[in-house]
């Protein structure tokens, strides 16, 4: 139990920390994100098991469709952007500095 | 844009907006600040200028990133106390992490970098939206919470808000990022607040949203967003640009007008608190947004733009002030009367 715990808490500050640090391309900050919430997702399908509270095992399931959905716009805004911007490097993302 | 996206993005924001506040559960306010983060990326990159979509990329990344560390600091708190009530957020770490991810949300420092460049890619009525409704559910969940949060962590946020919110406001000429930090500024007197009176937290907000929605009808109808183009607007509708000047120094906190009411209330709740010497630190601090705020008045009404003019008004055909502007313009300007009515609402 507590070596589930740490794998989730260090699977999630993980990918934060590759998502604040990301450097060159927007697609791994997406990606980063995505494992943000697959992290959540296995550690909110723990905690019904371990609590015996199985009636919130909707929380998972709920929480991947909107996980989903923000997936989708990630990667419409990655699209918009190579449209805008040429590509998905952040470098070029310096339009509104001034 | 297409009609039938707009609706569909305004309700939903209505819907996540309703959702998150009047919710007892962890997850039902994640939920609703999603749906509030999807269903205002349409109306920022609705005009696919590469400005705006720079703008959309931005506020999608913060904002998911701190949706994220919400859920994370909730489900911290599930595994040590065992239940998702908002109010019962009890656990320390929990409560560290909500509040590094609420400030995250809402733009105080050291998470306010993506707020003025949201700004300055949007147009005028989706920063009214961005700063007013998107504002409004982490700030609820910041008031659900108060009790349970750390007071220094808390007052640095605020004091630092204000401090970088007024200093930052004094370089722009841009409209749009000048009231971004002027909101970084008013966030920071509401979270200085949050520990000692919540409801104050909440009065500042609403009068904080008030006047600014006036501001950002006025400057749509105006049709501005720079200081040079403001310096001609006295001549679209002269009355407009006088009242944009009393509703700025609304915003900045002078006595006779409603904005001296959330500032005087909070400095003596402070005070009674026996905390003087942040009272003193934070009311120093919005000096600086005065001067910004004084400078937007002088190019807007004090001054006459540099050619010389020999007509008073344009001769074009002005588009007429709706009635929800001089409405929202009155009221942020002649409140300050009702105060203890104003006091006694929930």
């Amino acid at each position: 139990m507590t070596f589930l715990h740490l794998t989730f808490y260090s699977t999630f500050t993980l990918s934060s920390l590759g998502l604040a640090f990301h450097r060159t391309h927007l697609i791994s900050a997406l990606l980063c994100l995505e494992s943000m919430m697959l992290s959540m997702y296995i550690a909110l399908s723990m905690w019904p098991i371990q609590t015996q509270t199985t009636s919130s095992t909707l929380m998972p399931i709920l929480m991947l469709a909107f996980s989903a959905c923000e997936a989708g716009t990630g990667l419409a805004i990655l699209v918009a952007s190579s449209r805008t911007h040429g590509s998905d490097l952040l470098h070029n993302l310096n339009l509104l500095q001034c | 844009m297409n009609p039938q996206a707009k609706l569909i993005s305004s309700l939903s924001l209505l819907l996540g907006t309703t959702l998150t506040i009047s919710s007892n559960h962890w997850m039902m306010a994640w939920t609703g600040l999603e749906i509030n983060t999807l269903a205002i990326l349409p109306l920022i990159s609705k005009s696919h200028h590469p400005r705006a979509i720079e703008a959309s990329t931005k506020y999608f990344l913060t904002q998911a990133t701190a949706s994220t560390l919400l859920l994370f600091s909730s489900m911290t708190n599930a595994w040590f106390t065992g239940q998702w009530d908002i109010t019962q957020l009890t656990h320390p770490t929990s409560c560290t992490l909500l509040t590094l991810a609420i400030s995250m949300k809402l733009g105080l420092v050291p998470f306010h970098f993506w707020f003025p460049e949201v700004l300055q890619g949007s147009s005028l009525m989706t920063n009214l939206l961005l700063a007013t409704i998107m504002k409004f559910p982490p700030t609820t969940l910041l008031f659900m919470t108060s009790s349970s949060l750390n007071p220094t962590l808390m007052s640095t946020l605020a004091i630092a808000s204000a401090a970088l919110g007024g200093w930052m406001g004094l370089n722009q000429t841009q409209i749009r990022k000048t009231l971004a930090f002027s909101s970084i500024a008013h966030l920071g007197w509401m979270t200085i607040i949050l520990i000692y009176y919540p409801k104050l937290t909440l009065l500042t907000f609403y009068i904080y949203s008030l006047t600014t929605a006036a501001i950002f009808f006025t400057l749509n109808n105006i049709n501005t967003l720079k200081l040079s183009t403001m310096m001609t607007a006295w001549t679209k509708t002269p009355s407009l640009a006088a009242m944009l000047m009393l509703v700025l120094l609304s915003l900045a906190g002078l006595p006779p007008l409603t904005g001296f009411l959330p500032k005087w209330m909070i400095i003596q709740e402070l005070i009674k608190q026996e905390l003087t010497t942040m009272a003193t630190i934070i009311t120093l601090l919005s000096l600086l947004g005065l001067f910004f705020y004084l400078r937007l008045a002088y190019c807007a009404t004090i001054t006459l733009p540099p050619n010389s003019v020999n007509y008073m008004k344009q001769w074009q055909i002005n588009k007429p002030i709706n009635m929800l502007t001089t409405t929202l313009t009155t009221l942020s300007i002649m409140l300050l009367p009702l105060s203890p009515m104003i006091l006694s609402i929930p």
